[in-house]
């Protein structure tokens, strides 16, 4: 193994702390303090084992916090992108549009007729091949 | 000519916990989840950086594609903990080793390294065991 298990540990903890918090204001010292290193030990150590920066990954889980909270509700995109964590609902839809190919009031549209599709016509999302097995003509 | 893998089915003893584990736990992706109106549930799920690959969660209910002795065989088989589901790729085996169990997954063995990279033993808790390899850097 590359690091000792305690340093596992560690920057394992502090990922986790992201994931708790995402929604929250959450700086590189902050996190590096969750895991007892300094900022620039913890952000090589993070970035080595994670393969993305501290700060690649907690825009990521936010960014899919945020496709959840459009796919699930029906919160504005302005409050979607303050409970993610986003303190510009510029930056936030720029980026978002940059990661996933729509705007977010574009994704909630296509993902929510997808599920409506899905929940009233669940024959035409099951293979034919096993559905006609359970019934359907 | 057949190109692509696009669905591959994991037989589990309850739907709603391999949706724990699989969409809460590893991280997977729900792709589908479709009822039919005999309660047949169409649950597919894809790993994060593997989209166009369904996983089928598939339940061993009474249904008429196996007969009641074969259905009991994969329900004996899943109770028993035997079906091997595949390898299950990570980009750093002991931080997920440490991450899954901090949320209570259950491990059959601990990261070890091979000659092919770091492994260790991951339970499905639905049946379905799983070696998660971090494969060898070249």
């Amino acid at each position: 193994m590359p690091f000792d298990i305690d340093i596992y540990k560690r920057v394992v903890n502090a990922k986790m702390y992201i994931d708790d918090n995402l929604h929250e204001p959450i700086g590189l010292e902050q996190v590096s303090e969750k895991a007892c290193f300094s900022p620039f030990h913890f952000h090589r150590l993070f970035t080595c084992i994670y393969r993305k920066t501290p700060h690649e990954y907690l825009t990521q889980v936010r960014i899919e916090a945020a496709k959840q909270m459009l796919r699930k509700g029906n919160d504005s995109v302005t409050h979607v992108c303050a409970s993610v964590g986003f303190e510009s609902l510029g930056s936030f839809s720029t980026l978002f549009k940059k990661k996933n190919g729509v705007s977010p009031q574009e994704y909630r549209v296509q993902q929510q007729e997808r599920q409506k599709a899905v929940t009233e016509q669940p024959l035409k999302f099951i293979p034919h091949c096993l559905a006609s097995h359970f019934g359907a003509e | 000519m057949v190109t692509r893998l696009s669905h591959t089915s994991f037989y589990v003893l309850d739907q709603e916990k391999a949706y724990d584990f699989y969409v809460n736990k590893l991280g997977f992706k729900v792709h589908t989840d479709a009822k039919m109106d005999n309660g047949f549930r169409w649950l597919t799920v894809t790993a994060p950086d593997q989209p166009e690959l369904e996983i089928v969660l598939m339940p061993t209910t009474e249904n008429p594609m196996m007969d009641e002795d074969v259905r009991q065989a994969f329900k004996t088989l899943l109770e028993k903990g035997q079906m091997g589901g595949g390898v299950l790729h990570t980009p750093d085996c002991m931080a997920t080793y440490e991450e899954l169990k901090a949320k209570g997954v259950v491990f059959k063995s601990e990261p070890k390294e091979q000659f092919y990279g770091i492994e260790c033993i991951v339970s499905d808790g639905c049946g379905n065991w799983f070696s998660m390899t971090q494969p060898k850097e070249m």
